[in-house]
């Protein structure tokens, strides 16, 4: 199974030869397809060893107080998703505060963390406008263990470093897409090159209305929520 | 120092040998709980702290900012002193510089319990990013604990070679004429040394204040405010640490002094206050009900910040030290500098705790704390911050530590100026 350093999946993986090109990867989200059902931040977990109480990628709940509460009174009610993980921000404020250059972005668009120079300060996280960012207070602790489950080949990471969605650079590097991408049931994540305008998600978003999280504070995620068709108030900062 | 005075030193310091004994014993041991506890918290990691990833930074970064500031105020009283020729400041500037030179050693100590991979402090040196704020601070801190030592140095040094003290470094020469050169060099480092106070902390500021992601810390009036916060931390504690030292006789000033620096602790109250104002009005006049300052006064911060910050570390002191009666009383200044010190401690730790513990985007089920949570989720929309034991038990070793180098400065360093009068501001 494992293939070149990434594991592959038969019938839902195929090698996308112009992610080896991209010069600014990102993702774009389809809220009309997204259902909540968690399985992108399932995967993320497996295929990055990423530890008990640790998410690279979480689904928030766009509607009442708590998760998968809609928001109104019956029968006017919305809800929505917002699956939220690293947006590989253009301008990143990560970035520019990290010390000692550990986090950083690569050529193709990806800001990665070198968890081998981090130490531990966690200005990053601070600067990070969405805390999508997460530390190892602990050494990390994989339940059911790394050995016992298909994984990437992400290597483990030491008590006391930061981490983050990495848009799976692993994988990246050998043209597949992101593991949330293929996992989605519903095909509402979409990966490519935001610089390649005949990409599919640089074609999604001319085509459809879009918005990303906290425009305000000029950041430019690389991770575009397409709308609803019929949208309910989202994502406002609140 | 007359004769029957130094007379009288001795006899003292026979009656407090066993007092000192017992103090030194008693912040060596808090020290070792400390460094016990740091060790453990290596080798568990930081999830021994109540800091996750939603309170990201604590304890251990408040105190930071409050000993960068202890520091600032100290050698900003120090030096302005010296520079604006306030010849009263006298009898307290080396007692003033021996304390900023303590602090800001502390404060680059406090940094390393906080990182996770302090093994790996060096790549501050050897992989430095210099659009971080973090390493302009860094920066700053260790040219100005440079700065520090020298300042001390030059201060002490003729009078230790006068005792023949090796910790004069080489220096012989206790003639007038060069404690004369002394006095010229040492106004001409208070031209470098009042900026590089007030930049020290300005920076501590801007690792806050330039980060777009907390509203409640992206705002420009951050190092003024942090530079204010510093006087009134500084000049509380070097009155404090000068009564102190007054008592074992180290240095003398009369009472005279203790009042006028009670006056200026009651300006730069008033400024701080200012200051204070005007960022939570600005925060709070637009309406918009979710803003942070809002909880500075319901909920769990309210008390902190209404009760600790603004009445008891505020009003209270200004009061005090608005009337000149009271002002004359030095047990009334001291009331009023220990408090200041615990408003401007409650200042930096509201500032922490209420600038990091709402999520910033507030959809449910919010952040991922880190660390698998008994109530059984594993994120948070907000969360209330307090120390852990740990956290507290390093802290405060780190305080002995401080208490203790200065206690070793007191009674090594020459504090009492030899009193050749006003010609030493002829530089």
């Amino acid at each position: 199974m494992t293939a070149e350093g990434a594991t592959t999946y038969p019938g839902i993986d195929e090698v996308h030869p112009d992610l080896l090109k991209a010069t600014r990867l990102g993702m774009v989200i389809d809220q009309q397809k997204c259902i909540g059902c968690w399985t992108c931040s399932v995967a993320c977990k497996e295929e990055n060893d990423v530890g008990i109480g640790l998410y690279w990628l979480r689904v928030l709940t766009v509607g009442g107080d708590n998760i998968d509460v809609p928001s109104g009174t019956f029968p006017d009610l919305a809800l929505e998703y917002q699956s939220t993980n690293c947006f590989h921000c253009d301008n990143p404020p990560c970035v520019k505060a990290c010390p000692v250059s550990a986090t950083y972005k690569m050529p193709n668009g990806i800001v990665t963390v070198n968890w081998d120079r981090c130490i531990g300060c966690r200005y990053c996280m601070v600067a990070c406008p969405y805390d999508n960012r997460v530390f190892n207070w602990r050494k990390p602790v994989q339940d059911p263990p790394a050995s016992l489950v298909e994984v990437g080949n992400v290597p483990p990471r030491p008590k006391g470093v930061v981490e983050k969605c990495t848009f799976c650079e692993h994988r990246v590097a050998k043209g597949l897409e992101p593991r949330c991408v293929v996992a989605c049931p519903v095909g509402a994540r979409v990966f490519g090159d935001l610089d390649d305008p005949n990409s599919e998600v640089s074609t999604l978003l001319r085509e459809r209305p879009s918005y990303v999280v906290f425009p305000e504070k000029g950041t430019k995620p690389s991770v575009h929520y397409l709308m609803r068709f019929s949208p309910n108030v989202a994502g406002g900062e609140s | 120092m007359s004769a029957a005075s130094a007379e009288h030193v001795g006899a003292r310091r026979a009656g407090t040998s066993r007092g000192l004994a017992a103090w030194l014993i008693v912040l060596v041991a808090v020290l070792a709980a400390g460094v016990g506890v740091w060790i453990y918290q290596y080798i568990r990691g930081l999830q021994i702290t109540h800091m996750r990833d939603n309170v990201i930074w604590g304890l251990y970064i408040i105190t930071f900012m409050y000993l960068v500031g202890l520091s600032a105020g100290g050698l900003i009283v120090a030096s302005s002193g010296r520079l604006f020729g306030v010849e009263r400041f006298k009898p307290i500037v080396r007692l003033a510089v021996l304390e900023a030179t303590v602090a800001i050693a502390m404060a680059a100590v406090m940094i390393l319990p906080d990182l996770g991979r302090v093994d790996r402090v060096l790549n501050l040196f050897i992989h430095p990013h210099f659009l971080s704020p973090m390493i302009w601070d860094v920066t700053v801190i260790l040219i100005y604990l440079v700065l520090s030592l020298t300042y001390v140095w030059l201060y002490t040094r003729r009078d230790l070679a006068a005792r023949g003290s090796w910790l004069a470094l080489g220096t012989r020469d206790t003639s007038e004429a060069a404690r004369a050169r002394d006095e010229r060099t040492t106004y001409r480092l208070a031209w470098v040394a009042l900026p590089a106070a007030v930049l020290v902390h300005s920076i501590t500021a801007w690792i806050f204040g330039l980060q777009i992601s907390r509203g409640f810390w992206y705002s420009s009036i951050m190092p003024p405010l942090f530079v204010t916060s510093a006087l009134v931390s500084g000049l509380a504690l070097v009155i404090i640490l000068a009564l102190v030292v007054r008592r074992f006789e180290r240095i003398s000033f009369d009472n005279g002094l203790v009042s006028y620096l009670g006056g200026m602790l009651a300006v730069f109250v008033a400024v701080e206050g200012f200051l204070v104002f005007c960022e939570v009005l600005a925060g709070y006049y637009p309406g918009v009900t979710t803003d942070a300052s809002r909880q500075l006064f319901t909920g769990r911060y309210g008390p902190g910040f209404l009760g600790v910050e603004v009445t008891a570390g505020l009003i209270v002191p200004f009061i005090l030290m608005a009337f000149a009666s009271l002002r004359r009383r030095p047990a009334i200044v001291a009331l009023a500098s220990v408090l200041a010190l615990i408003g401007i401690y409650a200042h930096r730790g509201n500032l922490i705790v209420i600038g990091l513990g709402k999520a910033p985007i507030q959809l449910a089920p919010g952040t991922p704390l880190g660390t698998p949570q008994a109530s059984g989720s594993d994120f948070a929309m907000s969360s209330v911050y307090f120390p852990s034991g740990y956290e507290i038990v390093i802290v405060a070793g780190m305080f002995a530590l401080a208490a203790l180098l200065f206690t070793i400065g007191v009674w090594v360093l020459p504090l009492k100026e030899k009193g050749h009068g006003a010609g030493g501001l002829s530089g």
